[in-house]
C-alpha cells in the first residue's frame, strides 16, 4: 500500500469540470494536454475521463443555475484527498457574468478551491504553473 | 524512407515542447496580461472604469485622492481601458504569472492614489491632471499655459482677463 501511495503522489490524474464554461479555458486545457509543445503530461500527470480516477479536478465556468447541482454531484464523486483549480476568471470570481441571475458562483462558494488561475482564458503555460501548484499541495495531501 | 526526413529534423531542431515550467516561457511582448497603473499621469477621467467589461477597475473619491483598484481576478485583459486611456496612464504588461493559492485570492488588488490638484491661487481642489495631459490638449507647453494650468477655472479667467497671464 505504501508503494501505491508513493507512486500517486507522483502522478495524480487530472480531470476537467465544465461548470458552465464558454469553452475558451476548455479549449487551453485541452492544449496544455494535446498539443507537444506544451505537454502536461511531463509533470507526470494525465487527463482522465472518469472522476472516481482523478486526483486533481480543473474546474471552469462560472458556475451557472443550471449546472451546479450537476457540477456538485460530479465533484463529490471525486474521491478524497482531491485538490481543486479554479481555471479562469469565471470560476474565481464570475468575470464578465458577475451578479448575473444566471450565475450560482464564484465557485467558492460550494467548493473548496485550492488555487485559482486567472486569466480569459489563461495561456496554456498559466495553467501549466497552476497545476504544478496543485501538484505541490497533492504531495502534502497523498 | 520519410521517417528519415522526421528523424533528421528532430535531431537538428531539438524537442517542440517547450521548456516551462523547467525553463523560461517565451511571451510576445504584445501579449495582454496583468494591468499596470501609473499615476502620475491618469487624469481620473474614469473611462477605464467605465468600459471595462469585468468591472475589475474602481475609483473612489477619498478626501486625499482618487483611489484607483484593480482586482486581477475578475479582469478579462481585453485591453479597453489601455485603449480608452487618454494619457496612456493604464497599460497591460505582458506578465501572465497570475497564479495564486487560494489564501491570497483578495490579494490580487492594485492600489493606487492619484492626488488631486490645488489651484495656485486661491486653493480650490482640482481633478488631477498630469503633464501628459497638457501635452496632449496643446501640444507642446509654454510658462503661460503652465502656470494657467494650475488654476481653477474661475482663476485661470480673472488671470487671462487680466492680463497677469501673459
Amino acid at each position: 500500500m505504501d508503494f501505491f501511495s508513493k507512486a500517486a503522489r507522483k502522478s495524480p490524474w487530472l480531470y476537467r469540470i465544465n461548470a458552465g464554461s464558454c469553452n475558451g479555458c476548455d479549449v487551453e486545457l485541452a492544449t496544455t494536454a494535446c498539443i507537444p509543445r506544451y505537454d502536461v503530461e511531463r509533470l507526470g500527470c494525465q487527463y482522465c475521463g472518469s472522476p472516481k480516477h482523478a486526483d486533481i479536478v480543473l474546474i471552469t465556468g462560472p458556475l451557472t443555475a443550471r449546472v451546479k447541482d450537476k457540477v456538485l454531484r460530479v465533484y463529490n464523486e471525486i474521491p478524497d484527498p482531491k485538490v481543486t483549480v479554479a481555471v479562469g476568471i469565471c470560476p474565481i470570481s464570475g468575470g464578465v457574468f458577475r451578479e448575473s441571475y444566471a450565475i450560482e458562483g464564484p465557485i467558492d462558494r460550494y467548493l473548496p478551491v485550492d488555487v485559482n488561475v486567472p486569466g480569459c482564458p489563461p495561456r496554456p503555460q498559466a495553467i501549466i504553473e497552476g497545476i504544478a501548484k496543485a501538484i505541490e499541495i497533492w504531495a502534502k495531501r497523498a | 524512407m520519410a521517417f528519415l526526413k522526421i528523424l533528421f529534423d528532430n535531431l537538428r531542431e531539438g524537442p517542440a515542447t517547450e521548456a516551462f515550467p523547467f525553463g523560461e516561457a517565451a511571451t510576445p511582448d504584445a501579449y495582454r496580461g496583468k494591468v499596470t497603473f501609473d499615476e502620475t499621469n491618469c487624469v481620473g477621467c474614469n473611462m477605464c472604469e467605465h468600459v471595462c467589461a469585468g468591472g475589475a477597475i474602481r475609483f473612489s473619491e477619498k478626501e486625499d485622492g482618487l483611489h484607483f483598484l484593480i482586482w486581477h481576478n475578475t479582469c478579462i485583459s481585453c485591453g479597453l481601458c489601455a485603449h480608452y486611456c487618454p494619457t496612456k496612464a493604464i497599460k497591460l504588461s505582458n506578465d501572465w504569472h497570475l497564479s495564486h493559492l487560494q489564501e491570497e485570492k483578495y490579494e490580487q488588488v492594485d492600489h493606487a492614489v492619484v492626488p488631486y490638484r490645488h489651484c495656485t491661487s486661491c486653493g480650490e481642489r482640482l481633478q488631477p491632471g498630469g503633464p501628459m495631459l497638457h501635452q496632449l490638449a496643446f501640444k507642446g507647453t509654454n510658462p503661460r499655459s503652465q502656470r494657467l494650468m494650475n488654476m481653477c477655472p474661475d482663476c485661470r479667467r480673472k488671470a487671462s482677463y487680466s492680463g497677469e497671464a501673459l
